[in-house]
């Protein structure tokens, strides 16, 4: 059921809401039902608001899928809630229960098939689940990785160090020269929809404008080391979607996801690229990361460009030490 | 453009006709000239109008688009800077700086031939739906991504304006002189296509032989058949589509197991390429029995052996009845499980395929594992190119040993010929030549035919051994959890056995400590190791290697049942250059050896349900307790 899918990037807020509108939805519906004389039962109404939350909106419109350890946490909070709900008053606990007690006593011929039938297969449905619990079965571990690890005071690159703290980007620079974010802040492409540069005939917005220099150049040369070498597995949105990011595990993080890039330092962002998956500490599953070492394969001008090229193209900002 | 004047039909002769016009020049000056002999040949015939795509069976004539207007060129321009020029250059020759270093190559948009399409061969695409589609959904296998969510519709379209407006500049969709287009009524024919059944799949598979699919795509369409001689318009090799793996069709539209594409692309042909339109010498109902076979193909939950094309009523009814796979909506790929369950076998291990036992009931439920294979880009020299994206994996033990069947698509049947300077065990291979692909791109040469891309050296790399290679950590044992030796041979003090095939008929034990450290021999495990079966037939190798469960604790993987023993996969394509560490590798997969049954389960369940059963008989009494008080009160 693909097409149930959230968007990419959902937020718990949408899903709440989402939930909340269905839940909303349910309750116009049932007083209307109500009001045209054919309401339904307590009964079968919790019945079916827990069916649908945790049957079908939980297991299918979330994606990535949430594992059924935290489906069954949220089954009983669910259930807990339509307990509440269903035993409000006297006369709703009770009106809740009529068709229970109705089953057990077995007054006329269709209650007494249910309850025999019913009495019969409860047991064998929960010998069936007990066996089938106890086979011995193997899903896939959960490995809990630590996606941005403490990074280090200092990293040495191509034979210089570089302080973590006090490092810069030599090439966030404006039409003069000097070290400007700022400047080229107000250059990067548009945080809206589609993420577009703001102006395509304007020589300092345009990397490929023919007078581009200075920063937009930068960020032009950054963008061909970008898409001669990252966007095999980051993806040519940078949303981490590439050619083979579904052949590896940890996947290739999505720049344009507010939780790397936008919120990492530009000097961390540069200890990364350079010493790639094998540089990461233990918390980081250096063994998993097929990420390179980029000082293997970049001089240090072209990491610095490629992560420019990153921060234009995805319209973020680097955090800064302020 | 002095060219225009020269394009005039596009029927699907003319079309082949330049094409094998194309290929038979082997230094190609340019695509203009080659183009302009066309032309000349065309218009010396007296053609003036496509003649065969008019008469094709389910297309009707639609009028040109009406121009875009200037605004939202202006806007797609925005769009294209951003985005597109990356890969397809500032003049949308398909050069951009990602160009060199792409196999399949971006797209020259120059030339306005484009691939996936609704109109008849040879015609430009419809840019409102073949254009809008491909741009929305990518072009799998490719480097193309799926733009939805990305840009929003308007964005799309914006940017269509722009590249078919701007960078189309050989043709124009305004250019009502030469220009039709007759389009393929999808949808209408869909409504009476002819439904999957085990006849209309035998007859699909009949079909592709009397077609000569066959002679491109393999007898069992693994895309074997002429794989290493196939150019496009441009000079740059290509590859017959694999129909295995629909999920990387071109024109799959994320929407891999669906039976229309196969049909609409079978029916417009692949512009660009040798692939033909069929409208005008199948009929509409072969080409929806064609369409099931091949979308019956597409691999599924049982491995179904299709015996080199011959297919049997019992071989189509096994292939009507398999269901498709879970396609991972994140990735537009099968799903990936990273469990690679074994199972126990009664008696002596399989020795081929066709064991029953790799297909009963026990593997109903989960089946063979599908391992997805991704270039090696972390150290030199880097792959760029996955000729080979995915293994099947399969797993079986005994007492005393696990066997290991892995299946996958290989077009080429590589074994290196004559001898190498260096020794199987090294891997350090720079000095010897093996280096990576240039990145190329807008810092080099102007030349249109692009020799130093990856797309034009793709059939003249040195051919060495296929090969295959798992490893696993020595004394995993040991290992806190999550801590596994390197995913890339091992590294210090975390040492893996690597057990490694090579086309060549060798199979060694290796102990690897490190990407960069030559392998050490492991002459002892070497022995230990059996090659059970290798054979490259219809373009998929099936390569069964078993290997004692228990070894030398403390230099081989000692395997025990129930443990999650994390394992990982290299493929080397002889074809593509591979040797060394140029090659695709999986991500860690865990190899576990279920246990049997255990004989309490059965206990519990019997106690938990005459436990549910005493709970019952409390429950009734009390209930016809309470009844009675109510009834006395």
């Amino acid at each position: 059921m693909t097409w149930l899918k959230l968007v990419e990037g959902y937020m718990p807020m949408q899903m709440i809401s989402e939930l909340a509108i269905c839940i909303l939805f349910f309750s116009i519906c049932n007083y209307l039902l109500k009001k045209a004389g054919i309401g339904v039962p307590k009964f079968w109404a919790g019945i079916l608001v827990w069916c649908f939350v945790n049957m079908f909106y939980l297991k299918y419109r979330i994606y990535p899928p949430i594992p059924f350890s935290v489906r069954a946490i949220y089954g009983t909070v669910s259930a807990c809630g339509i307990f509440m709900w269903v035993s409000g008053s006297q006369e709703e606990w009770l009106e809740f229960k009529r068709p229970i007690i109705s089953v057990l006593d077995a007054n006329n011929g269709f209650t007494k098939v249910l309850r025999t039938a019913l009495l019969l297969l409860l047991p064998i449905g929960l010998g069936a689940f007990a066996y089938s619990s106890l086979l011995p079965s193997f899903d896939e571990p959960i490995e809990l990785r630590t996606v941005h690890p403490a990074p280090p005071a200092t990293t040495k690159v191509h034979g210089k160090t570089y302080v973590l703290q006090t490092a810069q980007q030599p090439y966030r620079i404006d039409t003069e020269g000097k070290y400007d974010p700022a400047y080229s802040n107000a250059h990067i492409v548009d945080q809206s929809m589609g993420r577009l540069m703001k102006d395509v005939n304007s020589s300092e917005d345009n990397p490929w404008d023919p007078n581009a220099k200075g920063y937009i150049k930068h960020v032009r040369e950054g963008g061909e080391i970008f898409f001669q070498n990252c966007h095999f597995c980051h993806g040519d949105n940078l949303n981490g979607r590439g050619l083979w990011a579904f052949a590896f595990n940890p996947i290739p993080a999505n720049f344009t996801d507010a939780g790397t890039i936008a919120q990492l330092q530009e000097t961390f962002v540069f200890w990364r690229v350079a010493k790639g998956g094998i540089g990461l500490p233990g918390e980081g599953f250096p063994w998993a990361s097929v990420m390179p070492p980029w000082e293997q394969h970049l001089t240090v001008d072209e990491i610095w460009k490629v992560i420019m090229f990153e921060y234009w193209h995805t319209g973020y900002y680097p955090r800064t030490w302020d | 453009m002095t060219m225009k004047s020269t394009h005039t039909a596009y029927s699907g002769t003319t079309r082949e006709l330049m094409n094998r016009q194309q290929q038979t020049q082997n230094r190609r000056p340019s695509l203009m000239a080659s183009l302009l002999a066309a032309g000349v040949l065309i218009a010396g015939m007296g053609l003036s109008s496509p003649v065969l795509a008019q008469e094709a069976e389910g297309f009707i004539t639609e009028k040109l688009p009406a121009p875009f207007p200037a605004e939202k060129i202006e806007a797609g321009k925005r769009v294209y800077f951003t985005k597109c020029v990356w890969c397809h250059g500032v003049n949308g020759s398909g050069d951009g700086p990602g160009a060199d270093r792409l196999w399949p190559r971006p797209r020259n948009f120059n030339a306005g031939t484009f691939k996936i399409r609704h109109t008849a061969s040879g015609e430009l695409p419809l840019i409102d739906v073949d254009l809008l589609q491909t741009v929305t959904h990518g072009l799998p296998g490719s480097a193309m991504p799926s733009w939805e969510g990305i840009l929003n519709e308007d964005q799309r379209k914006d940017v269509l304006a722009f590249v078919t407006s701007e960078l189309v500049q050989d043709r124009s969709w305004q250019d009502d002189e030469f220009e039709e287009l007759h389009v393929l009524e999808l949808e209408k024919l869909a409504k009476t296509a002819v439904p999957p059944s085990a006849e209309s799949i035998k007859r699909g598979a009949e079909l592709v032989v009397e077609n000569k699919c066959i002679e491109c795509h393999g007898v069992e369409g693994r895309g074997d058949g002429n794989a290493f001689n196939l150019k496009d318009d441009w000079g740059f090799s290509i590859q017959p589509a694999d129909w295995h793996k629909c999920w990387n069709f071109r024109g799959s539209r994320q929407d891999a197991y669906n039976v229309k594409n196969i049909f609409r692309t079978f029916s417009t042909g692949i512009n660009g390429t040798p692939m033909p339109s069929f409208a005008d010498n199948t009929t509409v109902e072969d080409r929806w029995h064609i369409a099931n076979y091949v979308n019956h193909l597409c691999e599924r939950d049982s491995d179904v052996d299709i015996a080199g094309g011959e297919v049997t009523d019992e071989i189509a009814a096994k292939l009507l009845a398999a269901k498709p796979r879970g396609i991972d909506p994140m990735t537009d790929k099968p799903k990936v499980n990273f469990v690679i369950p074994s199972k126990f076998a009664e008696g002596e291990l399989p020795t081929d395929e066709h064991d029953p036992r790799w297909y009963d009931e026990r593997w109903k439920k989960e089946g063979r594992r599908l391992v997805a294979m991704g270039g090696q880009i972390t150290h030199k020299p880097r792959n760029f190119v996955s000729r080979i994206d995915d293994i099947w994996v399969q797993s079986m033990y005994n007492e005393t040993d696990v066997t290991m069947m892995f299946r996958w698509d290989d077009r080429t049947h590589s074994v290196q010929e004559g001898e190498v300077d260096w020794d199987p065990y090294e891997v350090n291979l720079k000095d010897y030549g093996i280096v990576e692909q240039e990145p190329g791109g807008s810092k080099f040469d102007d030349d249109g035919t692009h020799p130093n891309s990856i797309a034009s050296k793709q059939t003249s790399y040195q051919v060495f051994n296929d090969g295959l290679a798992f490893q696993m950590p020595i004394k995993y044992q040991e290992l806190p959890a999550p801590r596994k030796p390197r995913y890339f041979w091992g590294d210090e003090g975390f040492p893996v056995d690597i057990a490694k095939w090579t086309a060549d008929g060798n199979l060694m034990a290796y102990q690897g400590q490190g990407w960069d450290q030559d392998l050490e021999d492991r002459d002892d495990f070497t022995e230990k190791l059996k090659l059970v079966k290798a054979e490259w037939k219809n373009g998929r190798w099936t390569v069964i290697i078993s290997r004692p469960l228990k070894a030398d604790y403390e230099t081989d993987t000692y395997i025990e049942l129930g443990k999650y023993i994390p394992i990982n996969f290299f493929v080397w394509d002889g074809h593509n250059g591979d040797v060394g560490r140029k090659m695709v590798v999986s991500a860690f997969y865990y190899l576990v050896l279920e246990p049997p049954v255990p004989a309490e389960a059965k206990w519990y369940a019997g106690l938990a349900a005459v436990g549910l059963v005493i709970v019952e008989g409390w429950i009734l009494t009390r209930r016809s307790n309470r009844r009675k008080e109510l009834g006395h009160s």
